[in-house]
């Protein structure tokens, strides 16, 4: 397992580098690093209520990541998490606002049943396109990400839109507090056993199941599966279904958790923050795990800082661009043209 | 009716000029979705620096160079050390948009809009009424854009570095047997595509306002890069679906038209990314592209892992 070991070098490596050029951004523009970096520590572990306010970021984080795992691992790139999370999201509200009277079981898990065909079907649409017409997936995810945001827009801002708020931005009414699994720190036995369950889930599909070795021989290499005799195109759709599935079930959980109500653009880094996060954990789904509460911490953490120095929070969206900018590179690409065997063209 | 062909004009100019950017890097192929971040990073140095210096000019200037810096560094990462196109992309996006708002607070101690007295020079001016109001009030670089527009399609159909660029994004192996270095290719391709969204940035924050807000791109670079897949990457096709984009955008502004009323503004804003998947998925045209462009585009399909 040398090259396993050396992919985690690497990707440490990288996200060091990431994180010191960040550290040096914000050195030169006068914050002092050290002060930052005990304002982190205190705002993601030690100070009140913030390893739960970790734990609360890192749940949507890793369900969104463990989507964009499935989609990658099988050689498909959905980035359109941040959509489908919004239409998932929407659609449970949409169930809760609907059947207020319904018993309270049977609401929420329509709500996340609802939100996770949300989900689906936002990511289906441009898997079919892909499966079936070769359509670049990139792009439609991306557009259909988009078009989710819009529709959280239009809901929050249109039919669904709180007549009595007053904030700035568009709100939706509240879901009755019974149909909520957690308070407003997010975090609830419920929550975490549901969210484990789901990692564990992924993990045994990934490892440990039949159409998950079938999905990575997929990414590996499309042609040889298909001369093996998988339906790709039936691995695809699946892929698809079960990355926006995530998504969506990311957006349920949101609303009957810490959320309780829409927003207009609510936690809008969060899809591509997955992104980042799934890479960095290497696309495997403990790596992702790991990840995710990481970043996790880190968005609690920016919460925080304002207590202790006057850092302003985009840094943080810097800080993930950094590591999404950087954390694909490839050591091997490095060496290679070092040793001048670059033969194969590359990009750029 | 004057005043949304006036709004168009002013929402195109910027999406065209970044989708000019788009077309340039695309045709070297490389799927370019890093534009947001250079063209939000463009119209920061443009308001920061020439509200410092007082020229617009020299704002402009500094611009053109962050950009062109933030494009080379772009290269070095996708090319040389072979980063993923995408992610790298996206991030170079986050980084600018991250980085601006960060910058805002961190070096002007300003949470939300910073407002200038800078402002591009505007040739033609003062009609209130009329056909006139169409082409009156527009900042010098909407006059310049359709000059840009075409100067990009001479340079990429007549110029020897127009073919040598089609050679790498379509064959880079033809391109290396030709004497041509494809890398180096790329990176003029992409320092243009850098110096582009710099105009496009600097368009938006002082050609019609006068003022940096954070996110002000909102999207937009975004729409540009669409455009450059819905104008099948042909600068005038790309152009052509900018202002288209810019109109969708004007009557979503313009609450007076009676269009709004009963659509709601996030339908029509909805309208270039729905066209977009519709053009993507009819024109099969674009899979052939992605086939040809496959050497820039390569470790996309290879997830290693």
């Amino acid at each position: 397992m040398t090259g396993g070991l050396q992919r985690v070098a690497s990707t440490v490596l990288l996200v060091v580098v990431s994180f010191m050029l960040t550290a040096l951004i914000l050195w030169v523009s006068g914050y002092r690093v050290g002060t930052v970096l005990s304002g982190i520590i205190q705002g993601s572990i030690t100070a009140t209520g913030a390893a739960t306010s970790t734990i609360r970021w890192t749940i949507p984080l890793l369900l969104i990541g463990l989507g964009v795992v499935i989609g990658f691992r099988a050689g498909f790139f959905n980035i359109g998490g941040q959509g489908q999370f919004y239409v998932g999201a929407c659609s449970a509200l949409v169930v809760s606002l609907g059947w207020r009277e319904g018993p309270v079981p049977l609401v929420i898990m329509c709500g996340m049943i609802a939100a996770i065909l949300a989900g689906m079907a936002w990511s289906l649409l441009p898997g079919y396109l892909r499966v079936q017409f070769g359509t670049d997936e990139v792009l439609t995810t991306l557009m259909m990400s988009f078009i989710g945001a819009l529709v959280l827009q239009y809901l929050t801002a249109g039919p669904l839109r709180n007549p009595s708020g007053t904030g700035q931005t568009a709100a939706s009414e509240r879901i009755p507090e019974a149909f909520r699994i957690t308070d407003s720190s997010g975090v609830s036995v419920t929550a975490l056993l549901l969210v484990g369950g789901v990692a564990v889930l992924v993990w045994l599909l990934l490892e440990r199941t039949r159409f998950g070795l079938t999905m990575t021989l997929v990414g590996r290499n499309p042609t040889m599966a298909r001369w093996q005799g998988i339906d790709v195109r039936r691995v695809g759709l699946g892929t698809f279904a079960l990355s926006g599935a995530l998504s969506g079930l990311a957006g349920a959980v949101e609303l009957h958790g810490p959320g309780a109500r829409l927003v207009t653009g609510f936690s809008p880094e969060v899809g591509f923050t997955a992104v980042v996060v799934a890479l960095v954990g290497m696309l495997s789904v403990w790596g992702t795990v790991v990840a995710a509460v990481f970043f996790g911490g880190l968005q609690s953490a920016i919460l925080f800082l304002p207590i202790v120095t006057d850092l302003p929070p985009p840094a943080l969206v810097l800080l993930h661009g950094m590591v999404a900018f950087l954390v694909t590179i490839k050591f091997r690409a490095v060496r290679r043209r070092r040793a001048g065997l670059a033969a194969k063209p590359v990009a750029g | 009716m004057e005043q949304v062909l006036a709004t168009t004009l002013r929402s195109a100019a910027p999406l065209v000029l970044v989708a000019m950017a788009g077309v340039f890097a695309f045709r070297a192929g490389i799927f370019h979705l890093g534009l947001e971040g250079l063209m939000i990073s463009g119209a920061f140095t443009t308001v920061a620096i020439g509200d410092a210096t007082g020229s617009v000019g020299l704002g402009i200037l500094a611009a053109i160079g962050v950009c062109m810096t933030l494009s080379a560094v772009y290269w070095w990462v996708i090319g040389p050390l072979g980063a993923n196109v995408i992610i790298a992309g996206l991030g170079l996006t986050s980084i600018g948009l991250g980085g601006t708002a960060f910058a805002l607070g961190a070096i002007f101690d300003i949470r939300g809009s910073m407002f200038t007295d800078v402002v591009l020079p505007r040739p033609v001016r003062g009609a209130t009424s009329g056909p006139g109001v169409i082409i009156s009030e527009h900042s010098i670089l909407v006059w310049i854009t359709p000059l840009i527009v075409l100067v990009a399609w001479i340079v990429l159909r007549r110029s020897r570095f127009g073919l040598r660029l089609a050679a790498v994004g379509e064959y880079p192996f033809a391109a290396r047997s030709a004497g041509v270095n494809p890398s180096i290719v790329r990176l003029q391709a992409l320092l243009i595509s850098g110096a582009l969204c710099a105009l496009g940035g600097a368009e938006l924050s002082v050609g019609t306002l006068r003022n940096f807000t954070e996110n002000m791109t909102n999207g937009r670079g975004f729409i540009a890069f669409v455009a450059v897949i819905f104008g099948a990457w042909h600068p005038i096709g790309a152009a052509l679906a900018g202002l288209f984009f810019g109109f969708a955008d004007a009557i979503g502004i313009q609450s007076q038209i009676n269009i709004t009323e009963r659509v709601p503004r996030e339908f029509v804003l909805m309208i270039p990314f729905v066209l977009t998947i519709f053009a993507v998925w009819l024109g099969g045209l674009w899979r052939r592209r992605t086939l040809e462009a496959e050497a820039g585009y390569a470790e996309l399909r290879e997830p290693d892992y």
